[in-house]
């Protein structure tokens, strides 16, 4: 039954209850949030907002009337209209009513406008006036100041020197060019004739370039002339030899792509899956339980029995003793024989010599051919990053493709392609592949209003 | 025993490289910056010998540098470059999403930026050592130029390789220094012979590029960068070698001939000038004019440890060098305009010639069709209306096939829609009992001489010795029996009566005694190296049989090889002459 009571305004029953009317109207939240810190809370503010709608008031009073309102006398407020609304719109009907526009734009504050003191006034004009006076004094003694001398300077000079446009870097098209290998070219000029130890400790002189670095990291020629084949009007022969390599070249490259093809294809005895196989598949060991209870019925393995090593009698005394008699007897006899050899050796000598030279010529030939196969390596393009290095493909024209005259010539490959290829080649860089474009989010449709698509 | 436990992987191999990634934090530089650095600086990846033992036994392929490369590159001003760049950038980002316009000018006024003039200095100690590697500067720089300007790569950069480009171009026609021309299916390849060192460089046809996708451009752009700035140099270089002024400046006379009439058809001021260098139809402005009677001759001084037939040799190379320079010297050439023009331009000119072409093809044509001073046009059509007489009308291939021959080919199989000898490439030298073209034969007898238009120019103790030569290979192939060497022999003094007879009476008698004697050594060695075959001992008579049966499968091949070719060319005759009968009938 409270709820109802407390949801009208009556008096509640409650023992925190109070008139609503005597219930202070709570100060703005806990003081403990920046919200509640508010200054202008509390009588105080309810004070100085009053007082402060009253000064507005009065300098609006003011303004529109040049005074307060309350002190003005009655005449000043009112007046008796005694005109007659038909006789003025009569009396008016030839002049022109200002416009609104420029009614508005009027001003209609009272108080006037403040004036513009410098526009009558010139700052600092005491100062400069007796700065102008100096120097008119110094000029009939013939002294300049700094700027005049400058300027004269340079007229006599020769007229104003041209300006030069500053270089805009080293890509610049009109940039200069000077003799770099001369004994002194204005890269080294700074730095003539200091000491070097004085250059070297103030970090002015250059590091000087590691001698590792002046070989070549290959010896492939900079720019490898395209075989003869590839003359624009090749000789028969030279042709079909450009023909045969690029065949060749071809040729390995479908054999590779067979060899994927084959180890992809279903060999020859095997069968598709079929629907009915994929199913069994996959529930493979789902119906395994039941299997097993039809399979129940079968006869359990046959128990193997473990097998152990067949258990050796024990030796006796004898037959220790003898074994160790012969093992003795063996290990002197083999001793014997080695010595023997040894001896016998001496008389080998010469065939020794002949062993020992065709192993040392073996070795000869190994540090060869080892030697062969790095030189071979060296004239290959090296492994210098995830990719391998691969020649592109060869520039040839089929015998129809080949032009009858240089107008006629359609030009095969690109310059530019060849010159990326040879750089990666001569392994001054490494071959890489483009990087890909790889967005982070899905991109959201949206159609513009401006730009909606018309269906019909 | 005793002592501290040895760790692994904290000495020997595993310490002296560095991984990619390492390197890149040591360096505190962004992946890009890496790369960039490394290449301007060239410092390459190593390939380590044990991987897993510098991987830390891991066998994972990664990108390997060596430790004191890396060291070496920590003193790099250009890093502390790399860095401000990098925080440039990010201002510059932050200022225009504020969009503080002020800022971003200012910003873009002091873009940081870096030079690679003493990379270059540092990298090539000497003018030599830049030389050597001009290849890949050059044939990177031509590439370049060729882009469209339309943002693959900055346009300043396209443009400085353009002009460096043009540069080395005037710098080869003015030192006639060009050698070989090679027309590819791929480019042209060039060689000349800079201060004595072969540079090769490639230079794609003038056609739309095809952008392929599996090159880095960024790593291109790089290298190019720092080419660019080795090129300048080498430019300026050369350019003060002989004498001419750097930046180039065309010739005076030429620049008043092509001023008034042209210039502002074609392109503003700032660019006509390097339209009309590269044209390459005008002379380079020298420092100091040349004097013509001031070219004499140089003092020769013996090389200690050469004989006098080296000398000899050597005096005749130089000769036939100083031929090959003057090649088309008095000719004057008319392109056509559907003719390749830069390339013919560049060709014809660095052989002395003289070339022009129409006006509204491009700037720096000298002279008109109509000139009667002209002596060969070239043109690429298969038929020519309104021939004018007194000029030879030939394909451009006629050009390069000269300059590969080393004279002036001739004229005949090169007329317009006649089909074109083969062009075969200068870059190819035949090992002996290789398999030589009939063409190249062809052209080899020409060199020396044995067209019987052209014989009696050539001198005859150069004669002889290259028949000689050329009797050994046409030896090589014929004969395949053991006695070769009598074989040379008996040819030997055969040729020698016949050569005797032959040869208009020229040879003076000194000249002659020497060529007695050369026969003479050559006989005795040849009959003691009979001798020595004879007695060498089983194994080694083994080992030269060996040799030799190589050497005849060698020459076996090259035979088939020819009865092929031969088989080809009757095949080829048979239809051409059965489509002529058909088209008669």
């Amino acid at each position: 039954m409270a709820a109802p009571a407390e949801s009208s305004s009556f008096l509640g029953l409650g023992p925190g209850s109070r008139d609503p009317a005597t219930v202070r109207r709570r100060s703005r939240g806990p003081r403990n949030r920046k919200k509640g810190w508010k200054r202008w809370a509390g009588p105080e503010a309810r004070l100085g907002r009053e007082i402060g709608d009253f000064l507005e008031d009065v300098v609006l009073q003011q303004r529109a009337t040049g005074g307060l309102i309350a002190e003005q006398p009655d005449e000043g407020l009112f007046f008796v209209d005694t005109g007659n609304a038909e006789k003025d719109r009569q009396l008016n009907k030839g002049k022109e009513k200002p416009l609104h526009v420029d009614l508005v734009l009027q001003p209609d504050s009272k108080v006037p406008a403040p004036k513009n003191i410098l526009a009558h006034q010139i700052p600092n004009g005491r100062k400069e006036k007796r700065r102008r006076q100096f120097w008119e004094k110094q000029a009939e003694k013939g002294v300049l100041p700094r700027a005049e001398r400058r300027l004269r300077a340079r007229l006599r000079r020769g007229g104003v020197p041209p300006e030069k446009a500053p270089e805009k870097g080293r890509s610049d098209p009109e940039r200069g060019f000077y003799d770099i290998w001369a004994a002194d070219n204005p890269l080294e000029r700074a730095l003539a004739g200091q000491d070097g130890w004085f250059l070297q400790q103030t970090k002015k002189q250059r590091v000087k370039r590691p001698a590792r670095l002046r070989t070549k990291p290959s010896q492939v020629p900079a720019v490898e002339v395209i075989a003869a084949g590839g003359s624009y009007n090749p000789t028969f022969e030279d042709h079909q030899a450009l023909l045969l390599q690029a065949h060749e070249v071809e040729v390995r490259k479908k054999r590779a792509e067979d060899k994927v093809e084959k180890q992809l294809k279903i060999p020859a005895g095997a069968e598709l899956p079929t629907a009915e196989t994929v199913f069994q598949e996959q529930c493979e060991g789902l119906l395994e339980e039941s299997g097993d209870e039809e399979d129940g019925e079968q006869p359990a393995p046959p128990e193997d029995t473990p097998k152990t090593a067949p258990r050796r009698e024990k030796k006796t005394e004898q037959q220790r003793r003898r074994e160790k008699e012969a093992r003795a007897l063996a290990t002197r006899r083999r001793r014997e024989k080695a010595a023997r050899c040894r001896r016998q050796e001496l008389f080998r000598l010469r065939s020794l010599r002949l062993q020992v030279k065709r192993w040392e010529a073996e070795l000869l030939r190994r540090r060869q051919a080892r030697l062969a196969k790095r030189r071979a390596k060296d004239a290959l393009p090296r492994r210098l990053g995830r990719l391998k290095y691969e020649d592109p493909s060869m520039e040839v024209q089929l015998s129809e493709e080949l032009a009858e005259s240089l107008r006629t010539l359609k030009p095969e490959g690109s310059v530019l392609r060849d010159r990326f290829k040879s750089l990666q080649k001569r392994n001054l860089i490494e071959p890489r592949e483009r990087a890909k474009f790889k967005r982070r989010y899905r991109l959201k449709y949206v159609e513009k209003r401006a730009f909606r698509e018309v269906t019909l | 025993m005793g002592g501290l436990e040895k760790k692994k992987y904290e000495r020997g191999s595993a310490t002296n490289y560095i991984t990619r990634n390492r390197a890149r934090k040591k360096l505190q530089l962004s992946l890009p910056d890496f790369r960039r650095l490394c290449i301007l600086k060239g410092i390459y990846p190593h390939e380590p010998k044990h991987k897993k033992k510098v991987n830390k036994g891991s066998t994972a392929a990664r990108t390997f540098y060596l430790l004191k490369d890396i060291k070496f590159l920590l003193h790099e001003p250009i890093v502390n470059k790399f860095r401000e760049y990098k925080v440039f950038v990010r201002k510059l980002r932050k200022a225009y999403g504020k969009s503080e316009w002020s800022t971003v000018d200012r910003l873009k006024d002091n873009k940081p930026s870096y030079k690679l003039d003493h990379i270059v200095k540092e990298r090539y100690p000497t003018f030599v050592d830049a030389l050597r590697d001009l290849d890949d500067a050059l044939s990177m720089c031509f590439l370049f130029s060729t882009f469209p300007r339309t943002g693959k790569c900055h346009v300043q950069t396209i443009q400085l390789c353009r002009r460096l480009a043009v540069e080395f171009l005037n710098y080869v026609i003015a030192s006639r220094s060009l050698r070989k021309v090679f027309l590819s299916i791929k480019g042209i390849y060039y060689q000349a012979e800079v201060l004595g060192q072969p540079v090769t460089w490639i230079t794609p046809y003038t056609f739309a590029h095809d952008h392929p996708t599996d090159v880095d451009y960024r790593v291109m752009a790089t290298f190019t960068e720092f080419y660019t700035t080795l090129l300048g140099f080498v430019n300026f270089r050369l350019y003060h070698s002989l004498n001419l002024l750097y930046p180039p400046k065309i010739d005076g006379q030429a620049d008043v001939e092509l001023k008034p009439a042209e210039g502002k058809d074609y392109a503003m001021d700032s660019e006509s000038y390097l339209e009309k260098l590269s044209a390459l139809s005008a002379s380079l402005a020298r420092v100091v004019a040349p004097t013509h009677e001031d070219e004499v001759e140089m003092d020769e001084f013996p090389v200690e440890g050469e004989t006098a037939e080296q000398m000899d040799t050597r005096k005749k190379e130089q000769e036939a060098l100083e031929k090959h320079k003057k090649l088309f010297e008095g000719l004057r050439f008319f392109l056509n305009r559907e003719v390749p023009r830069e390339p013919l331009a560049f060709v014809i000119r660095s052989f002395g010639g003289q070339v022009s072409w129409d006006k509204s093809l491009c700037i720096g044509a000298t002279y008109d069709v109509s000139d009667p001073s002209i002596t060969h046009q070239i043109v690429d059509r298969p038929r020519v209306e309104q021939q004018v007489v007194g000029r030879y009308y030939l394909q451009p291939q006629w050009v390069f096939d000269s300059v590969n021959a080393k004279l002036c080919l001739p004229v005949a199989d090169y007329f317009p829609g006649v089909l074109l000898p083969p062009h075969l490439s200068p870059f190819v030298t035949e090992q002996e009992g290789d398999y030589v073209p009939p063409e190249k034969l062809k052209l080899l007898a020409m060199q020396r001489g044995e067209n019987p238009d052209e014989e009696s120019e050539e001198e005859d103790g150069e004669e002889e010795e290259e028949d000689d030569d050329n009797e050994k290979e046409e030896e090589e192939e014929e004969d395949e029996s053991e006695k070769e060497e009598e074989m040379k022999l008996k040819k030997m003094e055969e040729q020698k009566t016949q050569s005797d007879k032959a040869l208009p009476v020229k040879v003076t008698a000194g000249k002659l005694r020497l060529e007695d004697r050369q026969r003479l050594e050559q006989e005795q060695q040849s009959e003691e190296k009979r001798l020595a075959i004879m007695m060498m001992k089983k194994r080694e008579k083994y080992l030269y049989k060996k040799i030799m049966f190589g050497k005849k499968r060698k020459v076996r091949e090259a035979n088939k090889l020819a009865a092929k070719r031969k088989a080809h060319d009757t095949a080829l005759k048979e239809e051409k002459k059965k489509s002529k009968k058909a088209r008669r009938a």
